[in-house]
């Protein structure tokens, strides 16, 4: 076995967790688990390697495919999910809804970008060029990829310490309650999904230096970030984060000393058998909701 | 700061269903108003239509004269109507503090404003101050009714209603919680109380309305009908024959 799967293993185990974040900062003030998610990240991918193909600096393409990427986040909630929770907030036919928006987004950028993968180069002063440090192959992308998700993490918790992010869980934990205290759900939830997509844009643009800006890019984050989340705790980002790195560790241990057709079947088995242990995630708190 | 309540003809219902029939009362500034009536009567779903959960599908709900029927709920709480609902509806995962800060969302008081509502709250109810670090869902049920109607009086209401705030509570913690709705009036907060304890009720009240089968079957001051067979008659004549 080889030490080069720790870096390699948690830097694609945080670009799985800020895919579950992504999915918890909606899911938190609406109870809705968007099945668009990894399409939102395809598509922020996408929109950021062609601005950046076409000239524009690595933080202004940022910016730009997390707002477009946002507002298509507000449409989908305008469009396929509030028009559900407003009728009935223990209604789930957003899981059908979502999968539609994400069925609309997965065939629309087909259409406009076509099947082949754009490749991306990190922004400077990085690079994916690896070298050696005490006898473990890295780059310098990696190491930053790493860094930087926990400090966002971390820097997303400390929203939820705020009043507005208090008002966030206020809403998750028991709807009226929120609204006799004059906390408007509906606006929360619109900033959420704009955020959220935001977010998703931004996750896909941080993916594409080591994945490839694809279309085949959403299908397969959808998937780990969906594991990702649920093993840490749905609505738990600290879960996420530690799930996320459990998950890319899990799988580049794998790769390294299992034939690629077991490699997956082994990481789903690893996750299956931490969900029949804790059934809740990692760090899942019984949800003690008051009806 | 105080404010009058009118309620004129309002009918309330669920879907299809409607509950409400042509309710009207008058809730004077600065008094306390009981709501009394037996189970299924329809107090919580007046409350709710006020507090803006329910939308009248008829009907006026002025408050100091401007119609407030159908406000969104935010809108409502920001013109100083607070509702404590029924069954205690906290935000059982985070502390007692956490929610009392909850209480202040959208409240435009400065910094040493919101200071005088925590001292407000913690000397009406000392108990909140000492379990702040705690977690709301671990309270004694006393203690989770304080901090509900503690949350509420962070906005500074104009018009505080309570509903059935002494449901399973002792009766030494129920004396406090009246006490406490005494001393709100006193300092000119208009109360609307929904109660089971009737006379309980009626002795703090001004005056007070009985509700039956969704609509008013009568009114007067609340001394008066603490002798009258109005109230008993209510009872006995719905819910439970
Ligand atoms: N969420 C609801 N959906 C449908 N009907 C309801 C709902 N809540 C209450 N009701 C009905 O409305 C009527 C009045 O209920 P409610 O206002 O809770 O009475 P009270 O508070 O006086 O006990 C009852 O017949 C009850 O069944
Ligand atoms: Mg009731």
């Amino acid at each position: 076995m080889d030490l080069d799967i720790i870096p390699s293993g948690l830097a694609a185990g945080s670009l799985y967790a800020l895919v579950a974040v992504g999915f918890n900062i909606l899911y938190r003030p609406t109870n809705v688990f968007n099945f668009a998610q990894g399409d939102l990240v395809m598509l922020g991918a996408m929109i950021s390697a062609s601005a950046i193909a076409a000239g524009l600096p690595w933080l202004a393409a940022l910016l730009a495919a997390a707002a477009l990427v946002g507002v298509i986040g507000l449409a989908e909630n305008f469009l396929a999910v509030a028009p559900i929770v407003r009728r009935s907030s223990a209604s789930h036919a957003w899981i059908i809804s979502t999968l539609a928006y994400s069925l609309i987004i997965d065939n629309l950028v087909g259409h406009v970008w076509g099947p082949d993968p754009i490749r991306v180069d990190p922004p400077w002063p990085f690079s994916v060029t690896s070298f050696m440090i005490g006898g473990v192959r890295t780059s310098s992308y990696q190491l930053a990829l790493i860094a930087l998700t926990g400090l966002m993490i971390l820097g997303i918790e400390q929203f939820y310490r705020t009043r507005a992010g208090r008002a966030v869980r206020a809403v998750a934990e028991d709807r009226d309650a929120a609204l006799l205290r004059g906390i408007d759900p509906d606006r929360l939830s619109r900033w959420s999904f704009f955020l959220g997509a935001g977010f998703a844009a931004m996750t896909g643009l941080l993916a594409s230096p080591t994945m490839y800006a694809s279309t085949q890019l959403g299908p397969s984050l959808l998937v780990k970030g969906f594991e990702a989340a649920a093993v840490g705790g749905i609505g738990n980002n600290r879960g996420a984060l530690v799930a996320g790195w459990i998950l890319g560790l899990a799988e580049a241990l794998g790769g390294s000393v299992l034939s690629p057709g077991y490699q997956a079947a082994s990481t789903f088995a690893l996750l299956l058998a931490i969900l029949l242990i804790q059934p809740r995630g990692l760090f899942g708190q019984p949800e003690a909701r008051s009806v | 700061m105080t404010a009058r309540l009118q309620i004129e003809a309002v009918d309330v219902g669920y879907g299809h269903v409607g509950v409400l029939e042509r309710v009207s009362l008058d809730i004077p500034a600065g008094a306390i108003v009981a709501l009394v009536g037996s189970n299924g009567a329809g107090k919580s779903t007046l409350l709710r239509a006020v507090s803006g959960l329910l939308k009248p599908s008829r009907g006026r709900i002025l408050l100091d004269g401007a119609d407030i029927a159908g406000w969104r709920p935010d809108r409502i709480v920001d013109a100083g109507v607070l509702h404590v609902a029924e069954g205690r509806r906290l935000f059982r995962q985070q502390s007692v503090g956490d929610n009392l800060e909850l209480g202040l969302y959208g409240s435009r008081l400065d910094r040493a404003g919101q200071t005088a509502r925590y001292r407000l709250v913690f000397e009406l109810f000392p108990i909140l101050a000492e379990r702040r670090q705690s977690r709301a869902g671990v309270l004694s049920g006393g203690q989770q009714q304080m901090l509900a109607i503690g949350q509420a009086l962070m906005r500074d209401p104009r018009v505080l209603m309570l509903d059935e705030p002494s449901l399973g509570l002792a009766p030494i913690i129920v004396d406090q919680v009246l006490d406490v709705i005494v001393r709100l009036r006193a300092a000119g907060t208009t109360i609307v109380l929904v109660e089971q304890m009737v006379e309980r009720a009626l002795e703090i009240a001004d005056y007070a309305y009985v509700l039956q089968n969704g609509r008013v079957a009568g009114h007067g001051p609340a001394a008066e009908l603490a002798t009258s067979d109005l109230v008993r008659n209510a009872y006995i004549g719905a819910g439970h024959g």
